[in-house]
């Protein structure tokens, strides 16, 4: 075998530098936490104004719509974050259920700018993506809703 | 119905393991596979078949007492979406997957006898039998419903406990309306097919490692089948975009959903085969690449089943956390495993004699084209595999989002439409700058002429013409290369010719395509725009050169599964009314799911675009979203053109092709 060129060794160089730069760079700049309430709100001052995707359960009650100004408000309530957890405790349906009852579970305010997406109802999941403000509340910039039903559990909704 | 569908699916599976039986005695006597084998797999095939017409009858007649039927059909659905219901949820669709997997088997037993040994019909079987066997023993789709003792309902194939009966619901709960729409019905059977035939390739080159056989020309074997499938997965991403477009995004058309992500996978690796491919072909290089391309892609195939089905990634298609989760991804691993260990196995094996001297060669930029994809390639699977890692070193679950994919990929995608613009211009082997540049100059001022056109045109976006002097400087490429083809055997002679070589006049097509594909991209993300505001009848909300008035709301059940509700307003362009557009929801009060329908002016120039948000009856209002789309219609031309650019130069044999290379003119020119 020849003697690899010096060119291609440069050149091969060169490309997984840029590659790899790309590659670390993007993953620290974009990656997101996927975090509890109670995780959130035990690290506030950790976590303020950083982009994290939050998950936790709608208070059916709490939620304000104002169709002109297009300003959304309502509460989420304490979920686990861990599958296994979800699974001891009988499945996502039940532990919203409970969550969702539970005057005791830890609560945040979402404040959303945009409009109110049809899933958003008691009980359903809501996978919120936004940042931590200073008075604790939580400034969402993108709403993910699923509602478990009984067979296909997971229901692709439109409000991404 | 129920008994013949399960006995079918269950005598297909049994033959499969028979077949598999077989084939394993004879690797271990050293025998030459026999025709049992293969009538076995024939006759496993055609049960499998009766199974999935017995799923269909039972779709057909309402049979809800099968808890598939029961969740995926209502009566009032039409009768085809009552058929295509088959992949409409996870039981059937898996169940349909493995039927696919058992198509490819059946027809490459029955049309390429050669191709099949022990050793690939071993890797055949394997496959088909995993995915049966989830199919069978995990998520059957003909599971009943039954009622037990305490009047409670469970799902089994068989009496969970003693005094349990059938129990025959009334009606279902039907097809999720969002994958009600024509670009759902096709996009899962045209996805699969494309994913299922590349467990032919990939037995194929398997087996004949395993084999130990050196022959170069087997893979070039199954070239039709490799076309076949990157035409169809082709075919099947741009119709789940165009459904994401049309449904599920609000205009989005493609999201770096995990499930996307990783039905490109299998693309990305499968394009780059078929470019270094045609390097083996011509020059007898790259062996070793493809040999790794071939088992890779298949791989990925397996990857994104997992993906898809193990729910392991939040995503919008995904169905969910499920009981196959961890064997999917069991067999992903050693799928994988297997192929790497494989490959490295017979690496001495498998020889290029090809050492990279010259760098604006042909096969030199093959090269890079490759490497580029499987830079897109590594970045997107990075994407998916640390979310999923992630959590197991920091503890800390991390998503990355669509921003990670956006700004990693697109330098890259940027690189290689620029590759592809230059690349047919380069001959084999020795070419020198200074003929590309005679070559060149033609199409270059064609691009920057169509360039400072649409600059006058009033494109000034900052990005626009860098990516518009690209699309144009491709596309006055493949022109140029072939009004000089045309000129050379002269006019007449040429669609004689063009037909000949349409393997590369279908490689120009599947080019001009993305490039079009490029553009529509561009004119969405670049040119878009978008507004939202609540209307009462008679405002008027403007956009550009656009405005939208909202006229009023009415609403009706003329389809007793929906509310339908449509909004009336008219569309202005420039004060001129322009169209009158009706967008609307579906209300699905059982479900309590609403649909948003959006209504677009279409036109070659792009869209605009009306959607519902929000909406009241009583005090008529809406909140209306109004979107300017340009240029986004040339996203589905493109794909268009690209499937049929494949299909064109999947059609030579590779008798054909190895003849009429031969001939002057022929690409080796090119």
């Amino acid at each position: 075998m020849k003697q690899p060129n010096l060119k291609i060794i440069i050149g091969a160089v060169v490309i997984v530098a840029a590659l790899a730069y790309l590659l670390i760079s993007s993953t620290l700049s974009q990656s997101q936490y996927f975090m509890t309430v109670e995780e959130l709100q035990a690290a506030q001052a950790e976590w303020l104004g950083k982009d994290v995707r939050m998950s936790g359960v709608v208070l059916g009650d709490t939620i304000q719509y104002d169709p002109q100004t297009l300003e959304l408000t309502f509460e989420v309530a304490q979920i686990p974050g861990d599958h296994r957890q979800i699974e001891a405790m009988g499945g996502m349906q039940k532990v919203l259920e409970a969550a969702a009852s539970d005057p005791s579970a830890a609560r945040m305010t979402i404040r959303y700018h945009g409009v109110r997406p049809d899933l958003l109802k008691d009980e359903a999941q809501a996978i919120i993506t936004g940042s931590l403000e200073p008075n604790g509340e939580f400034r969402a910039t993108e709403l993910l809703l699923k509602c478990p039903s009984k067979y296909e559990a997971a229901l692709p909704d439109q409000s991404e | 119905m129920f008994t013949f569908g399960l006995i079918a699916f269950s005598l297909a599976f049994a033959l499969s393991l028979a077949g598999l039986v077989l084939a394993l005695i004879a690797l271990v006597r050293h025998t030459p596979l026999g025709p049992q084998a293969l009538r076995l797999s024939q006759a496993s095939f055609g049960l499998h078949t009766l199974a999935v017409l017995a799923l269909l009858i039972l779709q057909a007649t309402e049979d809800f007492s099968i808890a598939y039927v029961n969740s995926v059909i209502n009566p009032a659905m039409p009768s085809l979406l009552r058929m295509t219901a088959l992949w409409g949820g996870q039981a059937g669709s898996l169940f349909f997957w493995s039927w696919v997997l058992n198509l490819c088997f059946f027809l490459l037993v029955s049309t390429r006898r050669q191709l099949v040994d022990a050793w690939t019909y071993l890797m055949l079987a394997i496959n088909v039998l995993f995915f049966a066997g989830i199919s069978l023993f995990i998520e059957n789709p003909f599971a009943r419903v039954w009622q037990l003792a305490d009047g409670s309902l469970a799902e089994g194939l068989f009496a969970p406990q003693a005094g349990a009966f059938v129990y025959h619901g009334l009606t279902g709960v039907g097809l999720n309306p969002l994958l009600r729409h024509p670009g759902m019905v096709i996009h899962p059977p045209i996805l699969y097919l494309g994913f299922g035939l590349f467990l032919v390739p990939f037995a194929v080159a398997a087996g004949q490692l395993l084999r130990g056989d050196p022959a170069r020309d087997l893979l070039e074997q199954t070239r039709g089948w490799l076309i076949a499938s990157w035409v169809l997965l082709t075919a099947g991403i741009v119709l789940g975009s165009w459904w994401s477009y049309d449904v599920l995004g609000w205009g989005g058309y493609w999201a770096w959903d995990p499930v996307e992500t990783a039905s490109l996978l299998p693309w990305l690796s499968s394009t780059a085969l078929l470019h270094s491919l045609l390097a083996q072909r011509q020059r007898g290089i790259f062996h070793r690449l493809n040999v790794l391309l071939t088992l890779l892609s298949y791989v990925l195939v397996v990857f994104s089943i997992f993906v898809t089905r193990a729910g392991v990634l939040s995503s919008v298609h995904a169905f969910g956390e499920s009981s196959i989760s961890r064997p999917l991804m069991i067999f992903t691993i050693l799928t994988a495993v297997f192929a790497l260990g494989l490959f490295i196995w017979r690496w001495k094996k498998l020889n290029s004699n090809w050492q990279l001297t010259e760098f604006f060669t042909r096969e030199a930029l093959l090269l890079y084209t490759d490497l580029l994809l499987m830079a897109i390639l590594l970045v997107c699977l990075w994407g998916l595999v640390y979310p999923l890692t992630s959590g197991l070193f920091s503890g800390q679950q991390i998503t990355l989002g669509r921003g990670y994919f956006d700004r990693s990929t697109l330098p890259l995608f940027i690189l290689l439409v620029v590759l592809m613009g230059v690349c047919p211009l380069i001959g084999w082997s020795a070419a020198s700058l200074k003929k590309l540049g005679r070559s060149f100059w033609p199409p270059l001022l064609v691009a920057l002429a169509g360039t400072a056109a649409c600059w006058l045109a009033g494109i000034r976006a900052w990005t626009a013409p860098g990516i518009l002097f690209v699309v144009f400087l491709g596309l006055a490429v493949q022109l140029a290369l072939t009004i000089r083809d045309a000129s050379s055997v002269g006019l007449k002679r040429f669609p004689g010719l063009w037909w000949k070589q349409r393997s590369r006049y279908g490689a120009y097509l599947v080019h001009a395509g993305v490039l079009l594909i490029a553009l529509g991209i561009m004119g969405v993300e670049v040119l878009g725009s978008g507004i939202e505001g609540t209307l009462i009848p008679g405002d008027r909300m403007p956009l550009g050169r656009y405005e939208v008035e909202f006229n009023g709301i009415t609403s009706d059940f003329d389809n007793p599964e929906y509310l339908n509700v449509s909004i009336q307003t008219t569309l202005y362009q420039d004060g001129q009314v322009l169209d009158e557009l009706t967008p609307g929801q579906h209300i699905y009060m059982d479900r309590q799911q609403s649909i948003t329908i959006p209504q677009a002016h279409s036109s070659l120039r792009g869209d605009v675009y009306v959607l519902v948000m929000d909406y009241n009856l009583d005090m008529p209002y809406a909140t209306l979203r109004l979107i300017d789309n340009p240029l986004v219609n040339w996203m589905w031309i493109g794909g268009l053109v690209m499937v049929l650019g494949g299909a064109l130069a999947g059609s030579v044999t590779p008798a054909a092709l190895r003849r009429d290379e031969e001939l002057p003119g022929g690409p080796a020119d090119a």
